[in-house]
């Protein structure tokens, strides 16, 4: 590990739903351009972690910092700086391909909105697409339009919450191109998935939460595949 | 970025969904008009009405209609996960309540531009005054309805019943206002000079002040999921 300040710094983070603990006390450090996986059976609290590190929910205990910016009193400016793919779309369907990030771009003060969004449309390949609304996609075309939503801003830290879940072949390749170019130009990256051959084919980090807790977290370089599949499993049986 | 830029790509983007679609100024158009026609037919066609009668009618017609509106434009934010979009981008909450508030006083604005003439031609024989009187009237009613409106359908819109909750909540919160509203409007029909509706203009504001400053304070809790 370096000795360089974490980008990412989580503590003691803890959140409760009345008497259901959906995180028990995560702490976690990131430097800038890693890309950690995280993996965990459902209702482990993958998506509530994320929620608080993109400033969705509120923790019940803990913090979260990150270098360069003050959460607490400039949220925005944190936010201007994170991307994030969701269980949902954040697409508007009455827009059309491109007024979707046209607008998404001008919200994050990006100079040339429509240059940036006709950039991204080439690259999830969806520039023949641009003048159709995004109701009228097919479910493929809007995951991929997803994708390129959440990286409008070119997001220094990219949150990615079972982004496979429902993908075709197309937008899992336009998705899998689209990570290895962000964590190739030193883009922080933290997703949580199910699926173990995704996850593992791009992390540099991997890390197992089960109800609430991390309870395994490594440099994939140390890690051979076939035991950390095994102790996924193990906890999977556990749960 | 600077709080106007902001707030003027969310009112771009929601008045472009609304023009290519029109399904809130369409509806909020139409029932109200539906509502003044059955009310004149219901207190006898070319009956002589007063202008307390006339008043009461036209923000029945307004307010019921302005609901249809107000409960549509949270809903669309809430499909897809927008809003959780809007609350991850560089835009703060206080800008999103200013957007959504602008865009409900232009919808109500806009379904007035035909409300209140089918009111003068179903009623207008009977009454004196020209709707030009009731703009200050109509241009405070708009403002404390869309700012109240705004931080309720932002409540509402996070439950199951969304369409039943917004109404029984909103209409109590802005009686006050109502009730005004009707005076003022009586006294303008009856060719009252506006020095003396400023007994009723000047609460008005008050409850416009109040109610638009509640509402950007409360506006952050209302929206977030915790």
């Amino acid at each position: 590990m370096s000795d360089e300040a974490a980008f990412l710094s989580v503590s003691g983070l803890r959140k409760s739903y009345g008497s259901r603990e959906a995180l028990r006390g995560i702490d976690l450090d990131l430097q800038r351009g890693e890309f950690l996986c995280l993996f965990g059976p459902n209702g482990a609290g993958k998506s509530t972690l994320l929620k608080i590190i993109a400033t969705l929910l509120r923790p019940s205990s803990g913090q979260v910092k990150v270098l360069d910016y003050d959460l607490e009193e400039h949220p925005e400016q944190y936010r201007s700086q994170l991307g994030m793919v969701s269980h949902q779309s954040f697409v508007y369907q009455d827009l059309t391909v491109l007024e979707n990030l046209e607008f998404y771009a001008a919200l994050y003060g990006v100079e040339q909105p429509r240059e940036r969004a006709l950039v991204l449309l080439e690259q999830v390949k969806l520039a023949d697409r641009y003048d159709m609304l995004a109701a009228n996609l097919s479910r493929g075309m809007q995951q991929r339009l997803t994708i390129a939503r959440a990286l409008v801003n070119d997001p220094a830290l990219l949150l990615l919450d079972e982004p496979y879940t429902g993908l075709d072949e197309h937008a899992a390749s336009v998705l899998r191109d689209q990570l290895q170019l962000l964590h190739s130009r030193k883009r922080t990256i933290i997703m949580v998935t199910h699926n173990l051959r995704r996850g593992m084919e791009s992390a540099t980090r991997l890390g197992i939460l089960t109800r609430g807790e991390l309870v395994y977290l490594e440099q994939k370089t140390n890690v051979d595949p076939t035991t950390f599949e095994e102790l996924y499993f193990q906890h999977l049986e556990a749960v | 970025m600077s709080s106007l830029r902001q707030i003027k790509f969310l009112l771009g983007k929601d008045l472009r969904i609304e023009l290519r679609k029109k399904e809130s100024l369409i509806s909020m158009a139409f029932f109200g008009a539906l509502i003044l026609v059955m009310l004149n037919i219901a207190s006898g066609i070319g009956k002589q009405i007063d202008a307390e009668s006339g008043a009461g009618i036209l923000w029945v017609a307004i307010i019921f209609s302005s609901v249809l509106g107000l409960g549509r434009v949270f809903a669309r934010e809430k499909e897809n996960g927008c809003v959780a979009a809007l609350l991850l981008s560089p835009i703060t909450p206080g800008e999103i309540f200013a957007a959504k508030a602008m865009v409900n006083f232009t919808l109500m604005s806009l379904s007035e531009l035909v409300l209140v003439p089918v009111f003068y031609v179903l009623f207008g024989a009977q009454l004196t005054a020209a709707p030009l009187a009731l703009l200050p009237i109509l241009l405070l009613v708009n403002l404390g309805f869309s700012t109240t409106g705004t931080l309720i359908s932002a409540i509402s819109a996070g439950t199951r019943r969304n369409e039943v909750l917004l109404p029984i909540l909103l209409f109590p919160l802005i009686l006050p206002l109502t009730a005004l509203a009707v005076k003022a409007t009586a006294g303008a029909m009856a060719a009252k000079p506006l020095t003396e509706l400023l007994d009723q203009l000047e609460p008005m504001v008050a409850f416009c002040v109040i109610f638009t400053a509640a509402g950007y304070l409360l506006f952050p809790f209302a929206i977030r999921e915790d």
